[in-house]
């Protein structure tokens, strides 16, 4: 049962890991709640020898959960300034008058 | 007696410019809505959407340009980056199409696509990646629109005569076809609208005839019910998930 939930929480806290450097936003806590259960539980049923592993476990995912919420709450959603874009939507709306004026032409 | 048949006459008159073919949709309009995605149900902010209107005029015409561009957040380009743009070039009284536009470019998919309203006929040309131009031509109904002067006409309707459950047929065309589309009056709910504050809106359901959207009554769309008509929430379900557009700032309106 302890190497279960060990094995378990290993999986969560790189999973949490990966969540939490991706873009995923509040998705990350997903892993992170079960990997705190998978965590506490395997805790408990070790001695307390075996614990100074898991308490590594809990400090890792627990940083993970306050990146992810800081993340949430204190980066602001923004878009990019394209100058690219920017270009090829000033090229689409000259090239549109274009279109427009050879439209009216036909007429 | 022939003065007021005169007066009532005009009177008339003026009340039938407000009827559903003429619309006045302001130049310099922008509404900008947050994209949420439902990811494993939980709705993640992904992308922004910005709704916006511009007189352009030509040596003969002049036309209102309605643009609806959708762009990643910064945090989500390096992964997946979204640059799409569906324009829509219409005659600024009937809001009737003269010229459709749509460039797509998701995470270096690319697609672009021209569509030349001409009477009851229509001219596309498309291309996608790596491929070859394909040019088109096929003949719509008279009222046929596309589907962003579509999302504009619809702000035309009065809803103040509909009841819940009535519905109004239109016809879009989209992907080189002409498709039906339903929108159904599902009632009025209070729902935020960005700076706008708590509208009262008018809740719609729109159905499709097309593998696009899924469901029925899950793509909604939360008009206020006021003058201005302003698209507050959008829902949509589509074959790869669900999600949401929330009006965030509206100016110009």
């Amino acid at each position: 049962m302890r190497k279960t939930f060990f094995i378990l929480s290993v999986i969560f806290v790189l999973i949490s890991i990966t969540f939490s450097i991706l873009p995923l936003d509040t998705l990350a806590l997903l892993p992170i709640g079960i990997g705190l259960i998978c965590i506490f539980i395997a805790f408990k049923k070790s001695d307390v020898s075996q614990r100074k592993v898991l308490k590594w476990f809990f400090a890792i995912t627990y940083i993970c959960g306050l990146f992810v919420l800081g993340k949430t709450y204190l980066v602001k959603d923004e878009v990019a300034v394209d100058t690219t874009f920017e270009q090829q939507k000033i090229e689409a709306q000259q090239e549109a008058k274009k279109d427009l004026e050879e439209l009216e032409g036909i007429e | 007696m022939k003065r007021v048949l005169f007066i009532l006459s005009i009177v008339l008159l003026l009340c039938s410019f407000t009827t559903e073919n003429t619309v006045l949709i302001p130049s310099g309009e922008k509404l900008v809505y947050s994209g949420s995605y439902n990811m494993s149900g939980l709705m993640t902010q992904i992308a922004q959407v910005t709704m916006s209107t511009e007189t352009v005029a030509t040596a003969k015409n002049s036309y209102l340009h309605l643009n609806c561009e959708l762009a990643t957040f910064s945090k989500y380009d390096k992964f997946f980056k979204i640059r799409d743009t569906y324009e829509s070039y219409v005659n600024p009284t009937t809001l009737k199409p003269s010229l459709y536009k749509r460039s797509i470019n998701e995470g270096g998919y690319t697609k672009k696509e021209k569509y030349t309203f001409k009477d009851n006929k229509v001219t596309s040309v498309a291309q996608k990646r790596n491929k070859p131009e394909t040019t088109k031509s096929f003949s719509i109904g008279a009222s046929t629109q596309d589907v962003v002067s579509l999302l504009y006409k619809v702000r035309a309707i009065d809803f103040t005569k509909f009841t819940a459950g009535q519905t109004k047929s239109f016809t879009i065309v989209f992907d080189e076809k002409e498709i039906p589309v339903t929108l159904k009056h599902l009632g009025s709910e209070t729902v935020s609208a960005g700076n706008l504050g708590s509208k009262m809106c008018y809740k719609l359901s729109i159905g499709a005839k097309t593998n696009v959207l899924k469901g029925t009554d899950k793509n909604l769309i939360w008009l206020t019910a006021d003058a201005k008509k302003v698209p507050a929430l959008m829902k949509f379900s589509i074959p790869v998930g669900t999600g949401q557009l929330a009006l965030t700032s509206a100016t110009g309106i």
